[in-house]
């Protein structure tokens, strides 16, 4: 863990960060880099408590709650540090606000999965984005 | 200016396209002339226009130019996108401008001379195309560059996403000589309504190969039809003239279908495609903005139908229609995967 990931940071999704629940999670889509993201719902309700700011060990409490025992430590920290990585959360100066609403019907441990392969940066037309192939 | 064939009289005309109309006043007759294929295209009815845009294309002597950092709303290769509040500005590459507010339902369309006028004339139809997009957008639809195949006796159709060039169309019209039916071409509309996900027709004509006809017979000489663009052959073909009863207006997607074109494989191959890279497939075909406040819709309606349809990957070989056979094992793999 270093400097920029210490306990004390409080963390932000980025405002071009946008998601979307599905059946049994959610995908998240980085607009700045296109690239997007499945997380289950464990992963979903993480990420969703950095919507309003949370910092690691409020992220840790929440996961408590929710029914994490302490052997899921080390994979919390995983998705929080991936979040980080992928600068999908950056560190803000506010004091956070408990973020309501946010539950987990059934602990398992949290994922989150970047697809390989990011959306288009430059497109076509603003109907058909793909580059059409030459005939 | 423009070259313009008659004097510069004001021209007013207004298109229908889908939910949207568009009223437009031309300084330039000739650029009216130019981009009524364009406008005219989205023939397919809806029952009423639910938002209406006023528009007008003026001539400007001097290019605009474009601000060194602009397209943060949508990087087009043509256009830069921004967006300042309610009023989207869209930069093209040879110093037009387009303009749209949306709270208003106002849009200025400005257009510098240029020696190239069929390349001045595709970038004014880029901004058209933005502006329509973020019309139907404003009123929930989502726009898909896909087709669509209805199966015979349902609602339920396949979504087929596919850049242009793979042969989408070649393969709707195998389907339809088989009872299936379709939205049109390849311009859809879709949009959440409760836990569904609903598609919508917005043009009722087919872009097709003169080669098509090799396989289809019964479209006869294709080559009698309309061009539409200089950068390809393709003719525009009234899909009701060809293959008479096979429009329908809305149809529910239960499955989409990645089209692959393979050189030197087997006529067709099939591969399932799981969850993601189902999502991957359909998000591929929709150009969604940078700006979270307008992509998020488009986002959610897309990962909505993902979650709750089978995807598949057709790769389809060369001249594969030839053999009619290809076309009875297509419909073989579409129905299982609307089962």
């Amino acid at each position: 863990m270093n400097n920029l990931s210490s306990e004390s940071n409080r963390w932000m999704l980025r405002p071009d960060v946008v998601a979307t629940v599905v059946n049994d999670g959610a995908v998240i889509l980085d607009l700045r880099t296109k690239f997007f993201f499945s997380a289950n719902a464990t992963g979903w309700a993480i990420a969703q408590m950095f919507e309003m700011g949370s910092t690691r060990a409020e992220v840790h409490a929440a996961s408590k709650h929710w029914g994490a025992v302490n052997g899921d430590a080390a994979n919390i920290d995983a998705i929080i540090d991936q979040l980080i990585a992928e600068k999908l959360i950056e560190t803000t100066a506010g004091t956070g606000v408990a973020v309501p609403g946010v539950t987990v019907s059934a602990w398992t441990l949290p994922t989150l999965s970047k697809h390989k392969e990011p959306l288009q940066r430059i497109m076509t037309s603003a109907f058909d984005p793909g580059l059409p192939l030459a005939e | 200016m423009i070259a313009a064939a008659d004097s510069p009289v004001a021209r007013e005309i207004t298109y229908f396209c889908g939910p949207v109309s568009l009223a437009l006043t031309f300084e330039d007759s000739s650029l009216q002339q130019a981009l009524h294929g364009l406008l005219s295209q989205y023939d397919a009815p809806w029952p009423e226009s639910r938002l209406s845009i006023c528009a007008t294309v003026t001539s400007r002597n001097a290019p605009v130019e474009c601000p060194p950092n602009a397209g943060a709303f949508l990087a087009l290769t043509r256009l830069k996108v921004d967006r300042e509040g309610a009023r989207l500005v869209s930069y093209g590459n040879l110093g037009s401008l387009m303009e749209y507010d949306m709270a208003a339902g106002e849009a200025r369309f400005s257009v510098p001379e240029n020696p190239d006028w069929p390349l001045l004339v595709e970038e004014v139809e880029q901004h058209f195309i933005l502006l329509l997009a973020r019309a139907w957008s404003q009123l929930g639809w989502t726009p898909m560059h896909g087709g669509t195949l209805i199966m015979p006796g349902s609602s339920r159709c396949v979504l087929l996403c596919a850049p242009s060039g793979v042969g989408k169309t070649t393969l709707t019209a195998a389907m339809l000589r088989r009872g299936w039916r379709t939205l049109g071409d390849d311009k859809t509309l879709l949009r959440k309504e409760g836990n569904t996900v609903v598609a919508r027709s917005l043009a009722h004509r087919f872009h097709l190969h003169p080669n098509s006809s090799r396989w289809f017979p019964e479209a006869g000489d294709i080559t009698q039809w309309p061009t539409y663009s200089r950068w390809t052959d393709k003719r525009v073909v009234r899909i009701e003239k060809l293959w008479p009863d096979c429009l329908a207006e809305h149809a529910i997607p239960g499955a989409v279908v990645q089209l692959l074109r393979d050189e030197t494989g087997p006529a067709l191959s099939v591969q399932p495609l799981d969850r993601i890279a189902t999502l991957n497939t359909l998000l591929l075909q929709v150009a969604i903005p940078s700006d979270a406040e307008h992509a998020r819709p488009l986002f959610s309606c897309v990962a909505s139908l993902a979650a709750n349809i089978r995807g598949a990957v057709f790769r389809i070989g060369n001249d594969a229609f030839a053999d009619p056979k290809t076309a009875e094992r297509i419909e073989a793999e579409f129905k299982k995967l609307l089962a």
